[in-house]
């Protein structure tokens, strides 16, 4: 068995670590881009979102690379989301590439014991203890909630750091070294030591720089390539950027949900516009913009696929909470478009508007 | 002592200099066509013949293609459409609280209280209801253009266009025109499918209140302006130069951003004479496969840009 795993922003780094840990072999797609986009709008229909075109793309660049063995997570829940694993099957299935599909999904909605059985079909090619297996998973979520800490760390910092482009390149630095590990010990080394780095980014107290949230559907938010590296953008432009919704989000979100304790202070700053969840994340959505505010965040920027049910629904939500609350929040619809002229444009655009609230004109080129 | 202000657009490059009180004394508007260097160098060769380059003290672009103008002339300000947009609509007067922007490939709508840009939006994924699209349908019924706007003002009655999508509306055009439909009317159906499109679309939630500034080049058409007026209920207002906003905003910017440094970085007219090539590769240092483009005149280096880590263009972070 040789398994593989679509992209999700910094997904990868506890994946190695897992499966190095767990002695499986494993196939690590490569990042993100233009080939994946084409591979996937290839086969994919016409009208699916984005996320699952690229997925394709992931897919198909590691079957080729050797894998067998597809996992991903799965939902039951209103979003076209829980439609993907078996319509990536057939797609699959129909290219005639032999592949195990191996969805993760919570247990009310598939069972407990039937957890047990997919979670079983993996770490059965293992040979190590079950006690090794549990290490290997807590060192697994250890690297995930590490390497999204110090991306947020480097995504509000670069506000802040005198010298720009130091917490980018740092960043940059800290992804390059951490997957050329060898091991799980290795890459929490490794991570641990920029973690203590980024703090000694020399920093600007006195500096005011705009901040903004990132809000809207989990996978164009998290992965960039789906977002044209909107938070690079943001990190060049002297921007303090922060994102709730990350893969370490997720599992906390997720791990918490049967107990109903999830996420409170989102679901509490949401209530007003939008109480229930209707799939994806919208709720989140709306809930952040208002956090947004109350942090003192200068605005939000949505970002969402194209055709998007949940967060279709929270675009036009958003302009009464922006009212309401008097902050700009500008929504941005990703697509197959890789052109990035007018994406810019909006996000510049955005950013001027902001300052200029602030009536503080600054120039910049 | 002139302030240049250049907005290479999708469809059109507009050039206009202003004098130290902020007139337009020259204005040129040049088809793109897709070759947005050379549109630039042939329009600083007709500069060239009437204006010094000492005489340029500040130099400014916007529009989509300003990342490329800003290497080629050397930019004191570089600034993006609705900035620029805003800026321009300001200077003639400080009342606008909406403008309503129509260019090829964009449409905008920027919303403005006591001077300030404090809300605004463009075209998500879909470019219907923009210039270029209009544009297409004028050729295919060999109308100019420049007549196209009249031809909706002599319709006797409309003919309903389906606005949401480009291609449907264009079905939506040839079956009525099969039918036996008046050109004039259907033209008409099309202005006011555009106006229902961009209101429920563009400018959806927002509150579009008095004074309208209707600009960008599809203001020329006057039944665009017209199909407007009757969908808001009141008066919307056509700049002078309304074509040429963009650009008169990039020359406002860069008065402005040359008081701060010192100097122009104006590279002079004399780029029209220039061989300039524009070339892009594929880098392969890192999955991310960038397109980077390259900038060279005369055979020397003079921009790298596409790239996102900054190895080629060696500007941020690696």
């Amino acid at each position: 068995m040789k398994i593989t795993f679509p992209h999700l922003g910094n997904v990868y780094f506890a994946a190695k670590a897992l499966f190095d840990e767990l002695g499986i072999e494993y196939v690590v797609p490569p990042l993100s881009n233009k080939e994946a986009l084409e591979i996937g709008t290839l086969y994919s229909p016409e009208e699916i979102c984005l996320p699952f075109k690229i997925m394709i793309g992931n897919y198909i660049k590691s079957i080729e690379n050797g894998a067998d063995t597809i996992i991903i997570t799965g939902s039951c829940g209103p979003c076209r989301f829980g439609e993907y694993c078996e319509l990536q099957m057939n797609i699959l299935k129909k290219l005639n590439k032999n592949v195990d599909f191996i969805v993760m999904d919570v247990p009310s909605d598939i069972g407990i014991k039937e957890i047990f059985n997919r979670v079983g079909k993996i770490s059965s090619n293992s040979s190590k203890s079950k006690k090794e297996k549990i290490k290997a998973l807590v060192k697994a979520l250890k690297i995930i909630n590490m390497i999204d800490e110090i991306e947020a760390d480097a995504h509000y910092i670069a506000g802040y750091e005198k010298n720009s482009g130091d917490s980018k390149r740092l960043l940059n630095k800290c992804k390059r070294d951490a997957i050329n590990s060898k091991s799980a010990d290795e890459m929490i080394n490794i991570l641990s030591e920029y973690k203590r780095k980024i703090n000694f980014i020399e920093i600007d107290k006195e500096r005011k720089p705009l901040k903004i949230a990132i809000i809207g559907e989990i996978y164009t938010i998290i992965e960039p390539f789906s977002n044209l590296y909107i938070e690079d953008k943001l990190m060049d432009y002297g921007v303090s950027s922060k994102r709730t919704l990350s893969p370490s989000w997720w599992v906390k979100n997720t791990a918490l949900s049967p107990l109903k304790i999830n996420s409170l202070d989102i679901k509490k700053a949401s209530k007003r516009y939008l109480s229930l969840c209707i799939g994806g994340h919208a709720r989140e959505c709306v809930g952040e913009a208002v956090i947004a505010k109350n942090e003192g965040f200068d605005g939000a920027i949505q970002i969402f696929p194209m055709g998007c049910m949940p967060e279709i629904v929270s675009k036009a939500i958003l302009p009464t909470v922006s009212k309401d609350l008097n902050i700009p929040i500008m929504s941005l619809i990703v697509d197959e478009m890789t052109g990035e002229a007018g994406y810019i444009t909006r996000i510049e655009a955005f950013i001027d508007l902001l300052e200029r609230r602030r009536k503080s004109v600054l120039f910049r080129s | 002592m002139y302030y240049l202000g250049v907005d290479v657009g999708s469809v059109s490059t507009d050039i206009v200099l202003l004098d130290k009180s902020l007139n337009v004394v020259e204005e040129l508007y040049l088809k793109t066509k897709g070759r947005p260097i050379q549109v630039i160098q042939e329009s600083f060769k007709i500069l060239k013949s009437k204006y010094d380059d000492k005489q340029i003290t500040a130099s400014g672009v916007t529009g989509s293609g300003r990342n490329i103008a800003s290497f080629l002339i050397g930019a004191d300000a570089v600034k993006n459409e609705i900035t620029a947009h805003a800026v321009a609509a300001l200077n003639i007067d400080k009342e606008v609280s909406t403008i309503i922007e129509i260019g090829g490939q964009d449409s905008k709508i920027i919303i403005l209280r006591d001077g300030i840009v404090i809300d605004f939006a463009m075209n998500t994924v879909c470019a219907a209801g923009t210039g270029s699209f209009l544009d297409r349908q004028a050729e295919r019924l060999e109308i100019p253009i420049e007549e196209f706007g009249d031809y909706a003002l002599r319709a006797k009655s409309t003919v309903r266009i389906a606005g949401r999508c480009a291609v449907f509306a264009e079905s939506d055009m040839i079956h009525k025109q099969q039918l036996g439909y008046k050109q004039e009317d259907i033209i008409k159906g099309l202005c006011e499918a555009l106006v229902r499109n961009y209101l429920n679309n563009v400018a959806k939630g927002k509150e579009i209140i008095q004074k309208v500034f209707f600009q960008g080049g599809v203001a020329a058409n006057k039944g665009m302006k017209a199909a407007f007026e009757n969908a808001l209920g009141f008066e919307v207002c056509v700049p002078a130069h309304y074509n040429m906003m963009g650009a008169i905003g990039a020359a406002i910017l860069a008065s402005e951003a040359v008081k701060k440094d010192e100097g122009t970085k104006f590279r002079g007219f004399n780029i029209a004479q220039s061989n300039i090539i524009a070339s892009s590769f594929e880098c392969d240092g890192c999955p991310n496969r960038c397109e980077v483009i390259k900038l060279e005149e005369n055979g020397i280096i003079i921009g790298c840009f596409g790239d996102r880590c900054g190895k080629h263009s060696g500007k941020i972070a690696v």
